[in-house]
Parts: structure tokens; sequence; C-alpha cells
């Protein structure tokens, strides 16, 4: 979340989609009914069903799975041609008035200009003009020209970290240095050029008319007027006051143009200046804990704790690596851009003082060569399909059950056959552990598995201290409530008896490479179990000499061996260890952060300050310079959240500004202090995203129709599917006519909670929600079982008819949807009494790959129903 | 169970004055739930059941989110579900069902058990199972089907309201577990002007025209109350009564007509009685006696 | 059946031997004091449940509320089997005749007591005896068809168990006006008919007194009108 859950209680409009959050994220929901409540604040739901949020909604639009480009672009159309835009916001805190190098092409083929053909885009076009070198503060107004964009200037210099591509994309380069964005870029404030960012935006978007946005998502003209009209309501008049919030969750993620969705509701955002602004922000709702705290710990394959990049096989050595990921800034000569990534190296050597400790120095790199170099892509669905292939050969799976959270489980199940080995750590005996289980297997086949399955009981959340980081990034200490039962041990037990097993090994035995290994800085008090607080003051960082800084804090020092205050105490010359400079201040001298809970508001935004601990820096709301004008004005005095002290010369506020506290509003530096271009991103240039530098609408790859902007470029051109013999996809012709989607319930927490009875109580079988008039159809009613087939797999569970589904016209042609909820398998108090069992609901789905985030397309791919 | 802490207003089947009754300062207190911010998500189902540690029930499908059918002697909360379609809008009702703790309680009028039932002054109605006779009577003198019959123990089980909880000043399970505010819970006072406020708020900024407030006089009002998109339909909520009534065989029948037909027993006894004293046996004749 | 138990009233045969005249059989009077004892624990058991002012009177006759509930619809279903039997019995005896329609018209003097004999035509049963019988038929029915949505009314609509709650009391209420007179006439108010329900036979007196017509019937002599 930019923002925070408390923080929607602000606003003024939410668009809730690809998120239901009444059902699941029950408890943060009681802010968008604060906001219903407090300031009758307006709520559109879209959503392919009438959800438990719809419930609750001012207006719900039933969408097609998939479709929400189409419905956002429409929207940015909609506020573009009816001007229901925050022209001075878009002006000054957006790269709206940047100029487009030439030869970027709009992708009105379905295709942006550097399409290789294959699968990926050479992104040269993808970037600004750059602008004379030299170029004097004058008023920009009055040279608009085109003349402005003349002097593409070879500002080589300024490496953008865009630039850093993917995993692999140094790698492949070797060769040529990727392009990097102009130090200088050139602009139009007036906004006319025709490839200003915003004309280019305008154009793109021209095309998402009511009538197009109906023909693809279903949704009517009408109903879709009044909610553009609804939504864009908040910048009516040239209002400046209001505020919309977008929330959005997995519905969004899981498909195969999952971030290009988030990023058009973010441009969306940024056009009507909803960005940094109390009961503003694009707003994703994080699933389970502690989903949040893992992506920014680095769990994820391609990048370090903090969002670091991880080093590729091309960057042969740290200053190699750091000159690729560290940003310089690109921006309009007269404007200033605090660049914040231009502190990678103090990130990134502290991170390895905190790994390596005193292994790591000078003379080595900071036992850079340590460090793992990424070589492809090792995302999730890879893994598996690597183990498919017989090239993985052994897996632990901690507290993630994956068979069944797929997607294509049939798949996976077969990989775990070939795999040599399996540790999974669980609460309970789960469908991964017994994938040798699965129904449908045959007494032959199992004699033939020779993997080794080795259970080991984990403890769970209540029997864990340590931190859960929310959606609204805050930190916050929980204690253990129940001791683990039995031999159940907490996971860093678990983890640290296997890593001193391994280097005992490395140091009896040495191996190819044992330094990284046998170096790491081990310093726990009991090895064997290291406690989350010395681990969570490890992650926050501490002095490793004596250090004082007279900008930042005069007169302070800070001991050698001392919490640091903050990530501003970094130093990249090894005199500082830290395991994540996002976290960096939640455990201090003071002590943790994360274990306070002061209930004070002072300012009644909902910003409880002295609660918990939020990152970056405790700030509550991202970006929250974009609050104010360019004079340092909040837009709306009764939400000011920070604002410019002329007379003391800083920026002051209710929040902790996210911004350099002294830089002067006549400096125009921009409020987005992580981008290069100190603004917005409406055009992402370079390698930010693999698909494109603005957002089009691509069918899901198992789509009933041909994309009506392009039928020949109906999908993503570069989303990513596996070609092994269970990656199948199916399509209309094959009689997979019913567009499918999973989701999950309220009642029920994932594959876990079907071992609870109170659970299994409130909702005890698996069950497939079906619209009325399909089951008129098929000649069916309520409780009678289903048979729902893709082209990868069969379900079976009873029918829920019901009337929160409606049959849609898409493109003209009426057609079905139909909703799984996920939660069930073969273990589980059900199952195990016969009463229910089957293979999980995952099985029908495909791994379709979002190119930019590697997440799976559960959500809107083709079945076929029958009656079983 | 009888909490001390909470005087008791009324008893049930309890012939002369109940004990304690007007000695203490009381505040009637209540639960308001917002149907129209009611997100259906079972916190206050599992919070009850957990609370009051419930036993599990068997359930099964059946084509709706509802957990169960209606509430049961060992599941006294439950929200029911009900897709309604007016005017091609769809709405999806979730009502909270659970004891209205009424203010003229049903249950307790047809109550023939002495102390089975009681009502505190607080306005909590409260079954004594260690009283309880299980005839069932509270079941059907119940506009809205709340008591349930347990056949193994042959009692009677209903929301207490936590009366445990109230007692030592906490607000019930439920509304503890609540997550969206749907569900508060004070002064009978202060719970009727937010639901009226909030009604007004439905029917000004949201166009519900016929949002109202749920309090029903007909049983003098209840300690549960409920904010609806629509007062005028309340039965589409899952059959809640417009109009909820106590079967009139309990409250004519059996407080007139009852000690009515006991004097006329009792005068019956008296007057044979007095017939042997006036009149006399009729004492078999001889022969020889005859006239 | 009934002429084999009435082997063992020799007591009776006796009395019977000494002049007495046999009135009611060993098997009438097992079913009476079935009947009789069984209604009036169902009684009084109904009438802890039916008022507040006799439920702390009249539960702890029974070991408690639950323990009164639980009992009084099996003793009201020993009843309804016994009475059963007995209306098989005394249906004949039962018939409605145009003496006792002469009978009711006499029902005052015969309340006050004003006339020594009932009319000569007085059978085995005078009219008051009929109309009992019929009231508690017809009560028993009612027990009966109320009776079991009162036991089963957790899974019986509540209406029912509203109106039938009302008409199991009406029922109970005429019951216990026809007990009170019963009893009365049974024992205080005519000396010899308890004898004759207890020990079966009555004295010759007895039945010329109050059943002259049996009288006729079973001694062959024919009873002098008073007047």
């Amino acid at each position: 979340m930019t923002n925070g859950w408390i923080d929607i209680k602000n606003t003024d409009m939410m668009l809730i989609m690809g998120a239901n959050p009444a059902e699941n994220h029950p408890c943060g929901f009681k802010w968008p009914i604060e906001a219903k409540l407090k300031r009758n604040a307006k709520m559109i739901v879209v959503d392919p069903r009438f959800t438990r949020t719809a419930a609750t909604a001012d207006l719900f639009l039933q969408i097609r799975a998939g479709t929400d480009i189409a419905f956002l672009g429409g929207l940015i159309n909609y506020a573009i041609q009816n001007d229901r835009i925050a022209k001075d916001y878009l002006v000054h805190f957006t790269n709206a008035a940047f100029i487009v190098k030439e030869g970027f092409k709009l992708p009105e083929d379905g295709l942006f200009s550097g399409f290789d053909g294959q699968s990926s885009y050479e992104k040269e076009t993808w970037n600004y003009e750059g602008a004379g070198a030299g170029r004097s503060k004058t008023p920009p107004e009055s040279d608009h020209q085109p003349s402005a964009a003349g002097g593409v200037m070879g500002s080589a210099t300024g490496g953008g970290h865009q630039a850093a591509g993917g995993p692999g994309a140094a790698g492949q380069g070797g060769t040529k240095p990727p392009p990097t964005m102009p130090e200088n870029v050139a602009y139009d404030l007036t906004l006319q050029h025709e490839r200003s960012v915003f004309q280019l935006l305008k154009k793109q978007f021209s095309r998402y008319t009511p009538d197009m946005v109906e023909r693809i998502t279903g949704v009517p003209r009408e109903q879709f007027i009044k909610a553009a009209d609804l939504f864009t309501s908040v910048r009516k008049g040239g209002d400046t006051k209001k505020a919309a919030t977008i929330i959005y969750a997995v519905g969004w993620t899981q498909h195969t143009t999952g971030t290009q969705i988030i990023r058009t509701a973010a441009i969306l955002q940024l056009l009507l200046g909803n960005v940094g602004r109390a009961g503003g922000g694009v707003n994703a709702l994080r699933g389970h804990c502690n989903i949040q705290g893992a992506t920014d710990m680095g769990g994820v394959f391609d990048i370090f704790p903090g969002y670091l990049k991880i080093p590729a096989p091309a960057d042969t050595d740290l200053a190699t690596f750091l000159k690729r990921t560290t940003p310089t800034p690109s921006k309009p000569g007269e404007w200033d851009s605090y660049n914040y990534w231009s502190n990678t190296p103090k990130f990134m050597v502290s991170f390895m003082k905190a790994l390596y400790g005193d292994a790591a120095q000078k003379e080595n790199d900071w036992a850079y060569h340590y460090l793992p170099k990424i070589d492809r892509k090792y995302s999730w669905t890879e893994m598996w399909d690597f183990m498919y292939q017989g090239k993985v050969k052994g897996l632990f799976a901690f507290g993630m059950n994956g068979v069944a959270i797929g997607p294509n489980s049939r798949k996976n199940i077969e990989a775990l056959k070939k795999a040599d080995w399996l540790v999974v750590c669980e609460l309970y005996p789960e469908e991964t552990s017994e994938f040798w289980n699965a129904p449908g297997t045959t007494p032959e086949e199992k004699s033939r598995i020779n993997t080794t399955v080795y259970r080991l009981p984990g403890a769970g959340f209540a029997e864990k201290d340590g931190t859960f980081v929310n959606s609204a990034r805050w930190l916050q200490w929980k204690y253990v409530a129940l001791p683990p039962p039995g031999q159940a041990k907490v996971d860093q037990e678990i983890l640290a008896r296997i890593f001193l097993k391994v280097r005992e090994l490395y140091r009896a035995e040495g191996g190819k490479f044992p330094d990284p290994i046998v170096n790491i800085s081990w310093p726990y008090v009991t090895p064997a179990s290291p406690s989350f607080t010395e681990l969570a003051k490890e992650i926050n960082g501490r002095a490793l000499a004596d250090l004082t800084d007279e900008q930042l804090a005069p007169g302070q020092t800070i001991k050698a061996g001392q919490q640091l205050p903050g990530f501003a105490w970094l130093r990249d010359d090894g005199t500082t260890a830290c395991g994540n400079w996002l976290y960096s201040g939640s455990w201090t001298e003071a002590g943790s952060q994360a274990m306070r809970r002061g209930t004070d508001d002072p300012s009644g935004l909902g910003i409880y300050p002295n609660w918990g601990w939020s990152w970056p820096a405790n700030r509550r709301v991202m970006y929250n310079r974009a609050s104010c004008d360019v004079t340092g004005r909040p837009w709306d005095q009764e939400r000011s959240q920070i604002w410019w002290n002329e007379k003391e010369q800083k920026w002051v506020g209710n929040d902790v500004p996210d911004f350099k506290a002294d830089s002067n509003p006549a400096d125009h530096m921009g409020p987005f202090i992580m981008n290069a271009e100190g603004v917005g991103r409406i055009f992402a240039p370079l390698a930010a995203f693999a698909d494109g530098p603005f957002p089009e609408h691509y069918e899901p790859m198992e789509s009933p129709i041909a994309n009506p902007l392009h039928p020949q470029q109906s999908n993503n051109p570069i989303a990513q599917v596996y070609k092994s013999d269970a990656d199948r996809l199916g399509s209309v012709e094959q009689g997979y006519d019913v567009i499918c989607t999973t989701y999950r319930l309220t009642e029920h927490y994932h594959y876990w909670t079907k071992n609870n009875p109170m659970n299994v109580q409130l909702v005890p079988e698996p069950f497939i929600e079906v619209p009325a008039q399909l089951a008129d159809e098929l000649g069916i009613t309520g409780g009678e079982k289903l048979k729902i087939t893709s082209a990868r797999g069969v379900y079976v569970a009873k029918a829920m008819v019901t009337r929160r589904i409606k049959p849609m016209m898409i493109d003209g042609k009426k057609m079905y949807q139909i909703g799984i909820p996920i939660h069930w398998g073969y273990r589980g108090i059900k199952e195990d009494q016969k009463k229910t069992g089957l293979t999980p609901a995952n099985q029908l789905s495909p791994a379709a790959i979002d190119p930019n985030a590697f997440t799976p397309e559960y959500k809107g791919f083709l079945v076929k129903i029958e009656k079983a | 169970m009888n909490q001390p802490t909470m005087q008791i207003q009324e008893i049930s089947a309890h012939p002369g004055p109940v004990p304690g009754e007007g000695t203490q300062r009381a505040v009637e207190v209540c639960k308001y739930i917002d149907v129209t911010t009611c997100i259906g998500c079972k916190a206050c189902e599992v919070a009850c059941v957990e609370w009051n540690d419930l036993t599990f029930r068997e359930t099964s499908f059946d084509n709706t989110y509802q957990t169960m059918p209606s509430t049961e002697w060992n599941y006294w909360n439950l929200i029911k579900f009900v897709e309604h379609e007016r005017d091609g809008n769809l709405m999806w009702l979730m009502r909270k069902d659970q004891c209205m703790h009424c203010a003229d309680p049903g249950c307790l009028r047809a109550c023939p058990a002495d102390g089975a039932i009681i009502k505190y002054q607080n306005g909590i109605v409260d079954f004594q199972q260690d009283n309880c006779i299980g005839c069932g009577y509270c079941i059907s003198g119940c506009p809205f089907d709340i008591p349930k019959f347990n056949p193994k123990t042959k009692k009677v089980f209903k929301c207490t309201l936590c009366s445990d909880r109230v007692g030592q000043g906490l607000e019930p399970a439920c509304i503890k577990a609540c997550p969206t505010g749907c569900l508060q819970f004070g002064t009978k006072e202060e719970m009727v002007q937010i639901a009226h406020s909030r009604a007004y708020q439905l029917k000004h900024q949201s166009g519900l025209a016929n949002a109202g407030v749920y309090d029903p006089p007909s049983i003098g009002g209840t300690h549960v109350i409920y904010v609806l998109h629509d007062i005028t339909n309340p039965e589409l909520y899952s059959g809640l009564p417009a109009n909820p009534v106590i079967p009139p065989s309990y409250t004519v029948w059996k407080w007139l007509a009852k000690p009515t037909g006991l004097v006329m027993a009792a005068l019956g006894v008296l007057a044979v009685f007095f017939h042997r004293l006036t009149v006399g046996p009729k004492l078999p004749e001889g022969e020889e006696k005859r006239e | 059946m009934s002429s084999s138990i009435e082997q063992y009233d020799e007591a009776a045969r006796a009395r019977v031997r000494r002049g007495e005249l046999l009135r009611h059989s060993l098997y009438t009077r097992l079913l009476h004091w079935t009947v009789a004892i069984s209604f009036i624990l169902s009684l009084l058991s109904g009438f802890a449940i039916y008022s507040p002012w006799l439920y702390r009177w009249l539960t702890p006759l029974f070991g408690g509320g639950p323990m009164t509930r639980f009992l009084h619809p099996w003793f009201s279903l020993v009843f309804t089997i016994a009475f059963g039997f007995q209306f098989f019995n005394w249906l004949a005896l039962m018939r409605w005749t145009s003496a006792d329609r002469r009978w009711l018209r006499r029902l005052r003097a015969y309340v006050m007591n004003r006339e020594a004999r009932e009319l000569p035509e007085t059978g085995f049963f005078n009219g008051g005896q009929k109309l009992y019988f019929w009231l508690i038929v017809i009560s028993t029915i009612i027990f009966l068809i109320t009776g079991f949505p009162l036991w089963f009314d957790d899974v019986v609509p509540s209406w029912l168990v509203a109106v039938s709650y009302i008409l199991h009391d009406l029922a109970a209420l005429l019951m216990l006006a026809g007990l009170i007179i019963h009893i009365y006439e049974g024992t205080a108010a005519q000396p010899g008919t308890f004898h004759s329900m207890v020990d079966g036979t009555v004295t010759p007196d007895w039945a010329r007194t109050h059943h002259p017509a049996w009288y006729s019937e079973v001694t062959g002599r024919e009873e002098k009108k008073v007047e």
C-alpha cells in the first residue's frame, strides 16, 4: 500500500477491484466502512462475482475476469475526455510533461516498438528524449516548442537503474551497454507536444471508449459511464480537495497482465492526483501474514532484502554491479530529483557486512563474490517446471503447500514424483507431503515413486514471536501465545540446525566453494536457535565504528556496536551493517519500535505515529510530499499530512515527510523520490516493465474472444507459458467455453483451515459458483455435482447456483463465468472422513505467467462444464 | 447462569414479587446491528461458539453461504444470507440472527417453570437451564424462532447476550469480534440514537428511502436492534417479522384464563363441601325405612 | 381377559353370597383405578406445569420440574390406554336413553337431594354418570390430539403448539370440574358407592336407592313406585 489500512477512512471515493476485502481482509474492511459512515464516501466494486464486498457497495459492476486494463483504461480515457484530471499535479508531480523519444510506437496493433518477433522487446525507444545538457532555468512554459525536444543530447552519463532489466538482461548483454535514461529530459509543461507523455497517454487510451469497454469487459456502456462519472467526480469542476483510493489484491496480480493492471491504476491515480495523499493511493491488500514482510525481506528470487537487486553473472565485481543498479537522476534540468536509490551502494555494502561480518572487507569487495549471481529466472513456476523436467532434484517446502497452491497442480504432483527428495515443514499433513497419495494415483504408480519425503513439524503463527508486516507496511511485534506442541520447532531453529550441519560438512569436506557458507556471520547466542530479537536487531543494523554526521545530526555520535537510528546513517565504507535498509529504524537504541503500542493520533488522520513502526522511516503515507501543491501547501487543509514551513525552512507535519526535509518547494524536487525522475511515472521508461511503458489490454492466455483492440495480437506477446506436455492451453473451439476464476472464502484460510473444525463447520465442502441461467441450461439445481474440465485437469464439486453471477455479453456473444473457491484438497477433517475429497482446484489453472512479477493466471481461464 | 452482578426484573412462572426488582439502578443495554454494513464474515458466529465453548455441528452444503438453516441449541448466532433482486439490482442481505432480547419476551411468558427464564433489569433475557423442564413452550412463545431444544439434555438454549460478559462490564463476544463495527453495544438509548442517525444517513446519502430501524413496538421493543435498507419489508431479511407478536395463548390465556380456571376449580371444591354440609349425603334407603 | 381375572374376586363372591349385589367386576375396578390413578398423576403433574402458582407445590411430588415434565406424558399415555379399555368395557352401558333425558330434567331435585330415590327407570348408570363418561371420552381425545404437539413441541410449528396449549388446558379444566363432582358423589355424597368401586358389591338398599331399574334387573324384583 502507498497509504495504509486506517488511512482509507480519509477517502471520499473507493474503487475496489481485483479485491474482495470484505471476505479476504474483513478486519481491514472496517476502514472502507468507516469512510462510508463518517465521510459518506462512495464505494464502487468491480468484480466477476457479486461478492460480500459488493454487498456493501454503492455501485457494483460485473466484469469479465482478466479485462481490468480495459476497464481502467476506459476510466483514464473518461477522465481525460471530461477534464476530470488534476492538472497541476499532473504537470509537476508526474512525467506527463516529459517528451518521449522519437521512434516510440503505441501498440495500436498490439505491439509496442521494438518487438523482437519472439518473446521480448528491444527497449531502446522506450525512453525520454534528452534535452541539452546545460539548459538554463528559464520558465519552461515559454519554450514548449518542439525545439525543446531538439537536442537529443548524449547524456549517456545518466545511467538509470531501469537499465538493469530483468535478471539475465545484463547477462545477455555483454557486447552493447544497455540504454540509459537521459540526464536532462526534454519536456513541455503545456502537455501539448505530440510526443509528451500526456499526449501519448491520451492517444493510447482514446481507443478505450465506453463501447470498447463494453465489448471487452462485458460491463454495459451506461453502467460503465455511471461508474466512471462517479469515480472521477472527485475532480469535478477542478476540485483538488477530494481524494479517491484504489484498492486491489490478487484479483489483479494473478493475470498475465497483472503488473500492468496495477500500472493502469497507478496512472489513473496520478492523473487524478490521488497518490501521496490521505485517502488516496494505490493500495495493495497483501494476502496472508507475513507476505509483505516476506517480500520486503527478499522472499523473491530476483531481489535481496530491501528490494536490492541480485547480481547477474555480468556484474563481475561490486563496482560493475553498483554502477548497473544505482540510478542517476533523469529529469528536466530545472527540476530537482532526490533519487533516493542513489544510496544503493550504502545499502548494499551494509547488507553484505550484515551477511558476512568481518569476512566482508574492502579488500575482498565486501565479500561480493560470495553472493549468488542469477543467470536466469528462478520464479516459482519455473522451479516446478525444472523439477518436472527432472533438473531440480529436491525441494524444501516451508509453510507452502506447493501442490495445492498450483497452478496446474497435476504437473506439480508429477514433478514431485521425479524429485529425489522433498522436505516439508508444516503443521498438518497436507497435499504436498502426500503428493504420492493424490486421488487417482494407482498402487502400481505409487510403487514407482522414489522421492524421499521428510516431514518436519513446524510451529504455528501463535507459537512464534517476531514481527508481522501488514499491508500498510507496519512492522508489529507479536508474542508467543503457546509453545509449539510435541516435537514441533520454530522455523529459525529448524533452519539454523540444517544450516549448522551444512556448514559442518563444508568445513569438513571443503567442496567447490565453501567460503560463502563457512564465512557467514552467525553471531547468535544460541547458534542452533537464533532468537527473533537478535535477528530483528541485525536487520535494523548497527554501527561498526563510531559514526558522526554533521549534516544529519550535528553533535551526535553513534558509538560502535549501537543500533542505528535509521537508514540515513548507512555507509558504504564498511562502518555499518544492516540486514535490510528499509527496516532500519525498526529496532533502535530505544528498543523495538515494532513493539510500540501508542494509541495517540493527534491529527485524527489515523496516522498513529507511535503504534508499531512503518517502513520507510515510520512514514505512514508514502510520497506524502504529493499531498501538497507545488508551493508546499496541502491540497486539502483538513487532511494535512505534511507541509512546507517557510520559517523553519523545512517540511513538517503530522506524518514523517517522505522527502528531503529541507528541500525548498522552489527547487521543484519531485515527490516520488524513489524514481530517478523524481516524479510519478505515467510512462515507465526502458526496462521498468517487460511488456510496455504503457499498459495495454491483452486477453488472458485462455480467452473466449480475440482481443477486440487487435485480434491479430490477442494475448500479452511476452507472457510466459511453458512447453511441457503438462502445460496445455484450451480454446473455445475445443469446447472450453466458460470463463473460470478462482478465489478464497472468508471462512477459510488457504489449505490450512480444512483441518480446523470451526472453519469446517462454517463451510464444510467445496463448491462451484454457477450462474442461475447456466444452471438452468445444464438442468441442474444447487447441490448437484458438476464436472469442470480445463485443458489441464478435471475438478468435481457441488454446484452453488446463484444470481450473484450473471451471464455476460462479451463482444456481442453471451458468455458465462463460474467461480471456484480453492480451499480443499485430499487431506483435512472432511477429506479424512471421506466426506469430501478432491484433487486441488488448481489443477484447472494454467501456469501462464505475468512477465513482470511472474504471477500465474489463476483468474480467468477457460473450462468446460458438465453435470457430473 | 444467573449473573449475581445483574438484578433480575422478571422471572418465568414465578408467583409473587421478583426478589430485588427495582432495588438497583439499571440502564437497558442494547446490541446494534447495522445490516447495511454487515459483510457476513461470520466472525460473530465463531466468537459465539468460541466464547461459549459450544460443540461443533456437522454441517453440509446447502447452496448458500449460510452456515446452517437456522440457529441451533449449540449455535446461537447465525448470519442469514438472502439474495434479493429488485429492479434488476441485486442485493445480498446478511442479517445476523440471534435472540432479540425482547422487552416483553414471549419465551418468558410461555415458560411454565419457575425461574427457567429470567429477564434482567438491563433487558437481557437469559435461560437458566438448571430450572428448565424442557417443555419447549418458550420455542412456540418466541416470535423469532430462537430458543432451540437439545434433545439429549432436554433443555432449551439460546443467545445469552453474553450475560456472563456483560455482568462483568464487557461487551458480548460477537460485538468484540465484529471487524466492521456493524455490531455495537451500549445503552439502549445510545444505540437507538446511533441507529436512527445511520438510517438518516442511508436515506439521505445512499438513496435508500425506506431505510429504518427495526425495534418492533409490538413486543415492547427489543434489546437487539437492526438498521435495515428497507424497514417496510423486514420479511425480506430471512423472515424477520414485521409485527412480531407473542401467541395470544401465552398472554390472554395464561395470565387471565388460567387463574380463572383455578379459581373456578377451588370454588367447585368449596361447592361440594358446602353441598355436603347443607344438603348432606344421599343414604341408601332400606325397605323397612320406606314411607 | 375379564373372565379370567374374575376368578381372583373371591371376596366379592363371598359378599354376594351374603346377599350383596355385584356391581363392578374386578376387571372394571382394576381399569377404574388404573384410570383414576394415572389421571390423578397426569392432573397433578399437568397442573404443576399449568400454573405458576402450583409449580413449586406440585413439582416436588414428581422429583422436580424436569421429571414432572418427563413423566406427565407417560402418565397421560397410561391413562389414555386404560380409559380406552374402560370405554369399550362400558360403552354399552353408556348409551343415552330417554330415561337419561328425564333424569337430566330432574337434575335440580337430584342435586338438592329432594328425592329419596332415583327415578325408577334409572339403570346401571344414571344420566349424570353417562354425561361424565362422555365428557371424559371427549376430553381424552382432545388430550391425545393436543398432547402430542406439546410433547414434541420442538418439531411442530409454534401455532400448533399455541392452539394445542389452550385446548389441552380447557380439556383439563373440564375434566377437573367433572372429577370434583365424581369424587364427591363417589364418596361423601353417596355412602356405599366408594365401597362398590373398591370391593365390587353394593347392598340391595344402595342399588334400589341409586339405580332402581338395575336393581330390578339383577334381582328380578319389581320396585314399587314411590308416589
